[in-house]
C-alpha cells in the first residue's frame, strides 16, 4: 500500500470532490477527477493500474448522494455509452437550498425537537445530520419547547432492513406470523411506506404473492428481512398517507365492548382512549388489530372482561388459560437454583 | 446527548458543508460559540476549520494553488481561538436536505403533533411543506400517526411554563389510588405513552408519572418548589433499583426487545431461547408483564413469582366462568 494513502482524511477527500464538482461547469471526467482531486491524486497511477481508486471513487459517489448531493452524470454529445467520456459535476442551483427556505426561531425550536424523537438507528443518525445543515443557516432557536423529552422507538429488527429496501425500491422476502395464525409463512413485497399507527409499526407493502397491497405488523416479521436483487419501480407518493388512513377506516369500523373492574388500573387506563362509556361500567374502544388487543387486554387480568365481539372475548381467554397452564405446571429445568 | 454516536466519514462531510455558510454568516466567532451551537465538542471544531483552510478546488492550473483555497485568519485561530474565513472557494450557501434526512424530521414533527403547542398544526404543517421543498429528491415514505393532544397534558404543560404545581389522582400498578401534588418538570413520551417528570411533594421525591393513570388533573397557582436545575432526572424513565425483586424468565432470543426495560442479564440456553434475569419493583408489575406478552415469556422462577402469575390468569378465567362479579350478562338497554 502506497505510504501517502493514510495521510488524506476521508472527509478531506470528500469534501475535495464536492468542491471540484461544484465548481465545474461542464463537468470533470472520472480521470480528471483521480489525476487532480485533493485525496485521489496522491494515489493516482499514470500507468493506468487504477482499478482501486476507481473502486473508492464509486464509493464516494454513494456517500456523497447519500447526504443529499446532486451529484449527476453527463454523456459526452454523440458518444453515449462511453463511460471514459461520462463527466461528473454537481449543479450548484440544485445543491444550495432554495432561498424561499427560510425558519424562524420558534420552527428551528420545533425542528431540533423533532430530531431528538428517533434515540436509535438511521433515523437517529440521519436527523441529526439534518439538524447539523439546518445549523448552517445560524439561527437560533427559541426556548419555545424546553421541557420536553419525546422518543419513539424503532426495536424491531425488520425496521433498518426495511426502510434501507423502501428507499432503494427493492423487492424484498420475509416470514410473516399472521394475526392468529400458528405457521409463518414466506412473504414476497415490494415495500411503499413505513408507518407508526397506535405505537405500533407498520410496513405498507405490495404483496406479490396476492398481488395486492398489505399491511404487515413489523412485530410479527420472524427472523431476516432479505433482499431479492430485484428493484421495482416507484409509484406516485402518498403512500405512508395512504397506509394510515387505511388504518384508521379499520379503527374506526372495529368495536370492542369490555366491562373494567371499578377503581382499578384498567378502568383508569382504558376510560381514557374508550370512545364511550356506557352503563354498567362499560366501555368501548376502537382497535385495528384483535390480537394486539387481545394481548393488551389480557395483561390487565381479571380486571377486564371482554363483552364482545366473540373472537376477541375468545382470545382473551385463550391467553389466559394459557398462560395459567404455563405457570401452574412444574417448572422446567432449573428452578432450584433460583433464589 | 450523551448517546450520541461518533461522527463518520459523512457526518463529518455534512459538518464541513454546514460549517462553512454557518462562518460566511458569522463573520467571526469563537471556537466554543460554534462548538456549542453545533453540540460538538470544540476540538471537533477546530480540526473541521484547519481542514476548510487547506482545501479548495484545482483551479485552473490543476495544482491547488493559494487562490484556489479557502482560507482563515491563522493568528486570531492560533492566539485566540477565534474564526475568521478571510478566502472563499465555490461554497457559498447551506445544503439541501437528503431525502432520507427530510422524512425524519417529517416523521418527528408527525409524532410531535400530540404537543399542546401544535394544537392549530400551523407551524408543523408549514415546517412539512419546507422540508419537502428544501429536500434534494422527494423525502422517503416514512410516517407517524399524527394525534391530538389531550386536555390533561395541556394542563400540564402549561404548569411547566408557568412554573406552577399541579394535583391528581394517581392509581399505581397495584391499582392503588392517591393524590399527588407535584412540581412538573419534564414531560416524556415512549411511543404512544406520555410521562411526567417531577418532584413529588406528597412522596418528597423525584417521581415518573404515566399520563393514562393520571385523573382530575388540576393546574393550581402555587409556585414550584423543585426546578429542572436543583434535581437529578434521570435519563432513563424505568431505573434499577436495590429494592427490585429478581425473576427468571425463558423466551425467545428475538423476544428480549419486548423486555428489554427489565433485563438485569442473560444468558443463552439454545440457539434461539433465552434464560433472563428481570427486575421488577413488584410482582403486579410482572403478572401484567407477562400476561400480556402471552406465550413469550415464560416465568420460571422463583415459585411464588410462577404462583402470582398463574393466578393473575385463573382469576380473569374465574370471571368468565362465573359472571356475577362483574357481571357479563347484559343489563339490558335503559
Amino acid at each position: 500500500m502506497p505510504q501517502n494513502e493514510a495521510t488524506v482524511a476521508v472527509e478531506e477527500r470528500l469534501f475535495s470532490l464536492v468542491l471540484a464538482l461544484l465548481a465545474t461547469e461542464q463537468g470533470l471526467t472520472k480521470a480528471e477527477i483521480l489525476s487532480t482531486v485533493q485525496g485521489y491524486r496522491q494515489r493516482y497511477r499514470r500507468d493506468g493500474a487504477n482499478a482501486s481508486l476507481d473502486r473508492q471513487f464509486e464509493r464516494d459517489k454513494d456517500d456523497i448522494r447519500e447526504l443529499g448531493i446532486p451529484l449527476e452524470t453527463v454523456e459526452a454529445p454523440g458518444e453515449s455509452g462511453n463511460n471514459q467520456l461520462l463527466r461528473y459535476r454537481i449543479p450548484k442551483g440544485e445543491y444550495d437550498l432554495p432561498r424561499e427556505v427560510t425558519f424562524t426561531p420558534e420552527e428551528i425550536a420545533m425542528l431540533s425537537l423533532a430530531a431528538t424523537v428517533w434515540r436509535q438507528g438511521s433515523l437517529s443518525r440521519e436527523s441529526q445530520r439534518a439538524i447539523m445543515k439546518l445549523r448552517s443557516l445560524g439561527i437560533e432557536p427559541d426556548d419555545s419547547v424546553i421541557g420536553y423529552a419525546p422518543r419513539i422507538r424503532t426495536r424491531e429488527p425488520a425496521f433498518e432492513p426495511l426502510r434501507s429496501a423502501l428507499d432503494r425500491h427493492q423487492v424484498v422476502t420475509f416470514t410473516y406470523l399472521r394475526a392468529g395464525g400458528s405457521t409463518p409463512r414466506p412473504r414476497t413485497v415490494e415495500p411503499l411506506a413505513l408507518v407508526q399507527h397506535q405505537g405500533r409499526w407498520l410496513l405498507y407493502a405490495h404483496d406479490l404473492n396476492v398481488d395486492a397491497r398489505r399491511t404487515f405488523l413489523l412485530s410479527r416479521i420472524v427472523g431476516k428481512v432479505k433482499t431479492t436483487g430485484r428493484t421495482f419501480t416507484a409509484g406516485e407518493p402518498g403512500a405512508a398517507e395512504q397506509a394510515l388512513s387505511e388504518l384508521d377506516a379499520l379503527w374506526q369500523a372495529q368495536v370492542a365492548t369490555i366491562r373494567t373492574e371499578p377503581g382499578s388500573e384498567a378502568e383508569t387506563r382504558l376510560s381514557k382512549r374508550a370512545s364511550g362509556v356506557t352503563g354498567g361500567g362499560r366501555l368501548e374502544l376502537h382497535f385495528t388489530d384483535r390480537e394486539l388487543l387481545a394481548d393488551e387486554l389480557a395483561s390487565f387480568g381479571p380486571e377486564v372482561m371482554v363483552v364482545r365481539p366473540d373472537d376477541l372475548r375468545d382470545a382473551v381467554i385463550s391467553r389466559h388459560r394459557a398462560n395459567a397452564a404455563a405457570h401452574r405446571e412444574p417448572a422446567s429445568a432449573s428452578e432450584g437454583e433460583t433464589r | 446527548m450523551s448517546e450520541r454516536e461518533p461522527l463518520q466519514g459523512r457526518d463529518k462531510l455534512a459538518l464541513l458543508l454546514s460549517l462553512v455558510p454557518y462562518l460566511m454568516e458569522h463573520g467571526q466567532v469563537s471556537v466554543s460559540d460554534a462548538a456549542a451551537y453545533f453540540g460538538l465538542e470544540p476540538e471537533q471544531i477546530r480540526e473541521a476549520v484547519r481542514l476548510i483552510a487547506v482545501s479548495g478546488v484545482p483551479g485552473e492550473t490543476d495544482a491547488y494553488q493559494p487562490d484556489d483555497l479557502f482560507d482563515i485568519d491563522w493568528d486570531l485561530f492560533l492566539d485566540r481561538d477565534e474564526i475568521v474565513l478571510t478566502h472563499l472557494v465555490v461554497l457559498d450557501d447551506s445544503p439541501r436536505f437528503s431525502s432520507r434526512e427530510a422524512a425524519a424530521l417529517i416523521a418527528g414533527l408527525q409524532y410531535l403533533s400530540a404537543l399542546p403547542e401544535q394544537a392549530d398544526r400551523q407551524v408543523i404543517g408549514s415546517l412539512l411543506s419546507k422540508l419537502s421543498i428544501g429536500a434534494s429528491a422527494r423525502p422517503s415514505e416514512v410516517a407517524v400517526e399524527e394525534r391530538t393532544s389531550d386536555a390533561d397534558l395541556t394542563t400540564v404543560r402549561s404548569a411547566v411554563a408557568a412554573g406552577t404545581q399541579v394535583e391528581f389522582d394517581y392509581v399505581n400498578a397495584r391499582g392503588e389510588r392517591e393524590h399527588r401534588r407535584v412540581d412538573p418538570l419534564r414531560i416524556e413520551s415512549l411511543d404512544d405513552e406520555w410521562y411526567l417528570r417531577g418532584w413529588c411533594h406528597t412522596r418528597a421525591a423525584v417521581r415518573t408519572f404515566r399520563f393514562d393513570r393520571m385523573t382530575g388533573v388540576q393546574a393550581t397557582e402555587r409556585p414550584i418548589s423543585h426546578h429542572a436545575g436543583d434535581v437529578i432526572l434521570p435519563d432513563a424513565l424505568f431505573e434499577a433499583s436495590d429494592a427490585d425483586l429478581h425473576v427468571d424468565v425463558e423466551l425467545a432470543a428475538d423476544s428480549l426487545p419486548l423486555i428489554a426495560d427489565y433485563i438485569a442479564s442473560t444468558e443463552r440456553i439454545e440457539d434461539d431461547r433465552v434464560r433472563a434475569t428481570l427486575r421488577v419493583a413488584h410482582y403486579h408489575r410482572l403478572k401484567r408483564l407477562v400476561a400480556g406478552l402471552p406465550g413469550v415469556i415464560t416465568v420460571v422462577g422463583p415459585p411464588a413469582a410462577r404462583a402470582q402469575v398463574a393466578e393473575w390468569s385463573e382469576e380473569a378465567l374465574a370471571r368468565y366462568e362465573d359472571p356475577s362479579p362483574a357481571s357479563s350478562g347484559d343489563p339490558g338497554v335503559s
